[in-house]
């Protein structure tokens, strides 16, 4: 090989270089710590922008809705205001009931067929299986007034039902679906191996230690994954405005066009009437409210479960 | 337990500051007010190889961590006592903590070139972070720096390749090489070979050797064997009553393996425990 | 919403084998439980397909046609057409471009932020304040951009706009002054898809592995060269990811861009002018339309459908080949 100093020698780096290394690092460093302080500054900045929408948009939701809501709000019928009573506004009975009614039929088409699906996800290698995750996946991130023209073809037109609560159920399903299959699978697959294997060695079959001690362990994502999904249709208004009609009385028949919460908004938004403007912040209040109860509940309970399993 | 309790301060032979490549005086590292190590006194001198060794959980890695001062990065910390850089304090003296880390340079424990680089732009990514752009000169850093990693001949013609493509024993020595091309004075190691396999070690061993005339060395290892092969000096520590780490001796390599002044000392050396 | 799951959906990805049981049992000790999973998942499989093929269906009469017209054509004329689709196709992409250049601006400081200016027992309140913030029904922010930013843009921030001295080339000059316009759809936009950019670029960002960080401070980087050199070059493919689910997002907006981009369909560049985007256009024409008019908005949704799948389905596969580089860091 190499005689020892040569490589000492090609291994040593040359005065000049050091010289110039040390210089040319120590004049630029002044500049360069700087440069990175006013970055750093700038990224705290966006951080503190970010939260003024959220801030600014609450506060208006507050000072708006607060003084519309009130008693009749919740239990009144809608009213047309005239010129002789501009403020008689009604209520919003008929939407919180439109709203309660799509979200019971939507969850009831919605959730066990979900679960099924989710479950059937994490067990079989099929390629059915592998088609369904990427679909649902795709579907989930899918603009949902998507949602709203398949239940518009399908439910109103094809099957001839019309502008209907069903409508607007089936639009909201196939909008929580995708969610609840997601959610299901990722729960069933994090209950823990060694509790399948157990059931299995102790001679249980296969589908019963499903049924009896995976189910029950992965219950918690289930619904976590089920309330996100709820939390989620109730706020959407472009599923519920191709198909349920908007109805004025409270009504829980499925054949019956119903209104909803958002629906309402949308409506209302760009009325003349100046009361039936600030009602709207009412229900956009509730609406966000309602929301948040729900988004907030599933956190808590993921954290709880998280807990319980470490 | 040993009835003495000798915490030397001064390494045998004694020297002179001059050549003392970092002093530490009575440096002691807590968290969140919990002391990790404390009363770690010593010198450490140029161009030789210091190695801090001790059972798990004795502080070595904690009391290396700061003398780059890489715990400024962990809320809570608190680094007291002097390090003293030739006669600078490293935490309060008149020293950026950017010009320390271009004179105190770190080698980690497992290799971590930068992924999105390729061998050459990884050598050479210190002296771009402090601002050097001279082909020439990045260049020449490169080669010196691949060389004395004895790495050069092995790469020389796949410079531009992703830095992922080597072996682990290869990228390690890139990440000496790494931190070679800064010119330092000083070089961490931290536990360098023992994410690598038994050849690999030898070769980053032998490279200390001759490493070691370029900068001073200064290497927490969990393996005496080790220590005892390649070290000159040796700062022995281990976990006191309290959980916090403090150095029980400090002395020539030859000395603390065959003639230590603290029976602590000797049990570690002889296996006892660890 | 789908931020929360989006991480989780990549971790599904990379998990691969399913969970033994059922169905590793031969077929002839299948039982009830096999059949009805199977059932359900043949079920969904049809929704599925009724989803793209009703739509796709129903909008036939314009692609057998109507196709150019619907892609180039600039009048939108209802009830009998013709019905063009251009400024809806155009009022998509500017609307969905410049939310998307805000929210990746001002999406990636605050994910560095919170990666790196926030304590640890915060990060846990940011995380959830983020997530609240994606849970917020975009009718409310459509409310709110209509009811208290359109107003304030047309008295205070379009004014100003108008002052600047190439304004009329790119804000168009008609002495008018507009509240609800393809600028503040655009503002509008960029605040709704911020969260989704944050969540995902922030796990992305967090994901780097430290030893990376602290080997480039050693090295005598100064912290924001770290982040610039090291960080978010290890980072990258993922924050593509993010910067396209963000863009899906964007594209599929329906309502709060039909409340505050005016509902005009006009092909505008002329940004503080109203405007539209598909989705919108179909939520605000739909009630009051008839036959063709029907096939030609289910045929704008085709397109809305086929843009937001592809977006998409990039996005997951950069997500997914992010996890993957840094498996091998």
């Amino acid at each position: 090989m190499n005689d020892l100093s040569e490589l000492h020698e090609a291994s040593t780096p040359s005065s000049r270089m050091r010289d110039e290394i040390r210089r040319t690092s120590d004049a630029s460093r002044a500049r360069r710590m700087t440069v990175s302080r006013i970055m750093i500054l700038l990224c705290g900045l966006a951080l503190a922008v970010s939260a003024v929408p959220l801030v600014a948009l609450i506060y208006e939701l507050l000072r708006l809705g607060v003084p519309v809501i009130d008693k009749t709000f919740f239990t009144t019928l809608p009213a047309t205001p005239t010129l002789i009573a501009p403020n008689a506004t009604g209520g919003v009975s008929n939407a919180i009931i439109g709203t309660l009614v799509l979200t019971l039929y939507a969850s009831i088409m919605a959730i066990p067929l979900g679960v099924l699906v989710g479950v059937y996800l994490s067990e079989s290698d099929s390629k059915l299986a592998a088609a369904l995750r990427v679909i649902s996946q795709t579907m989930a991130g899918a603009p949902s007034i998507l949602m709203g023209l398949f239940a518009f073809s399908f439910i109103v037109h094809d099957l001839n039902v019309g502008f209907s609560a069903i409508a607007g159920a089936f639009a909201l399903a196939v909008l929580m679906m995708p969610v609840i299959i997601i959610s299901t699978e990722i729960a069933v697959r994090g209950v823990p191996n060694t509790l399948r294997e157990a059931g299995l060695a102790l001679g249980a079959k296969p589908h019963k230690v499903s049924l009896r001690i995976v189910l029950p362990a992965a219950i918690s994502g289930i619904v976590t994954g089920s309330i996100l999904a709820v939390s989620r249709a109730v706020g959407e208004t472009a599923p519920v405005l191709l198909t349920i009609g908007g109805g004025f009385i409270n009504s829980w028949k499925p054949l019956d066009p119903v209104s909803a919460l958002p629906l309402t908004i949308f409506e209302n938004a760009k009325s003349e009437w100046p009361s039936q403007r600030a009602q709207v912040w009412g229900i956009a209040l509730v609406l966000v409210a309602f929301v948040f109860v729900l988004s907030l509940s599933a956190r808590i309970w993921a954290a709880r479960k998280q807990r319980v399993n470490n | 337990m040993s009835e003495t309790q000798a915490t030397t301060s001064q390494p045998a032979p004694s020297r002179d500051p001059g050549q003392s490549a970092m002093q530490l005086k009575n440096v002691a590292v807590a968290f969140n007010g919990r002391v990790a190590v404390r009363d770690a006194t010593f010198d450490v001198a140029k161009n030789r190889v210091t190695s801090l060794i001790g059972p798990s959980g004795s502080g070595k890695t904690t009391l290396l961590r700061a003398l780059n001062r890489l715990h400024d990065l962990t809320p809570g910390a608190k680094v007291s006592g002097q390090i003293l850089l030739e006669g600078t304090d490293i935490y309060r003296g008149d020293l950026t903590v950017t010009e320390l880390r271009t004179r105190v340079g770190m080698v980690f424990q497992r290799p971590n070139p930068f992924p999105t680089m390729s061998i050459y732009e990884n050598v050479v990514s210190g002296l771009r972070f402090n601002g050097i752009k001279k082909k020439s000169i990045l260049d020449e850093a490169a080669e010196t720096s691949l060389r004395s990693a004895a790495l050069w001949e092995s790469v020389e013609s796949r410079l531009k390749v992703a830095a992922s493509n080597l072996s682990g024993g290869e990228q390690q020595r890139l990440c000496i090489a790494r931190a070679l091309a800064m010119d330092p004075e000083i070089l961490l190691m931290d536990e360098p070979t023992s994410a690598l396999d038994p050849i690999a070690t030898l070769r980053i061993e032998e490279l200390m050797t001759t490493l070691k005339e370029r900068v001073t060395i200064i290497i927490v290892t969990h393996n005496m064997q080790q220590a005892a092969r390649i070290s000159d000096d040796c700062a022995f520590l281990l976990m006191g009553e309290d959980r916090a780490g403090e150095l029980i001796e400090f002395d020539t390599t030859e000395k603390i393996f065959n003639n230590p002044n603290d029976s602590r000392t000797l049990d570690y050396t002889l296996g006892r425990f660890g | 919403m789908s931020e929360i799951l989006n991480e989780s959906i990549v971790e599904l990805e990379l998990q691969g084998d399913h969970v033994a049981g059922e169905f590793d049992t031969p077929a002839t000790s299948r039982t009830w439980y096999h059949y009805v999973l199977i059932a359900g998942a043949v079920i969904f499989a049809a929704v599925s397909v009724g989803f793209v093929g009703t739509i796709f269906w129903s909008s036939l009469p314009t692609w057998l046609h109507h196709t150019s017209t619907l892609l180039t054509g600039s009048a939108w004329s209802s009830p009998i057409g013709p019905f063009g689709g251009l400024a809806m196709i155009v009022g998509t992409l500017e609307t969905s471009l410049i939310a998307l250049v805000i929210a990746v601006i001002i999406g990636l400081g605050t994910s560095i932020a919170i990666v790196y200016m926030i304590p640890a027992r915060f990060r846990n309140i940011v995380a959830t304040l983020v997530e609240l913030l994606a849970a917020i029904p975009s009718i409310v922010y459509g409310l709110w951009g209509l009811l208290i930013l359109a107003p304030w843009m047309e008295k205070t921030v379009n004014p100003w706009l108008n002052s600047w001295p190439f304004a009329h080339e790119i804000f168009g000059n008609s002495g008018q002054e507009f509240g609800t316009s393809l600028l503040l759809a655009s503002i509008v936009l960029g605040i709704m898809i911020l969260p989704t950019f944050v969540a995902i670029s922030r796990e992305v960002i967090s994901v780097v592995p430290q030893d990376l960080v602290e080997a480039s401070l050693s090295l005598g980087a100064t912290r924001w060269q770290v982040i610039r050199k090291v960080v978010l070059p290890t980072a990258r493919i993922g924050l593509f990811g993010a910067t396209f689910l963000a863009l899906a997002r964007a594209t599929g907006e329906t309502v709060a861009v039909a409340l505050v981009a005016g509902g005009v369909a006009n092909v505008q560049f002329h940004l503080l002018y109203p405007g539209t985007s598909i989705a919108a256009w179909i939520a605000s024409e739909f009630g009051e339309s008839q036959g063709n008019e029907i096939a030609a908005l289910m045929a704008l949704g085709v397109l809305l459908m086929a843009l937001n799948f592809a977006l998409s389905l990039v996005s997951r596969w950069l997500v997914r080949r992010q996890r993957k580089v840094l498996a091998l860091v």
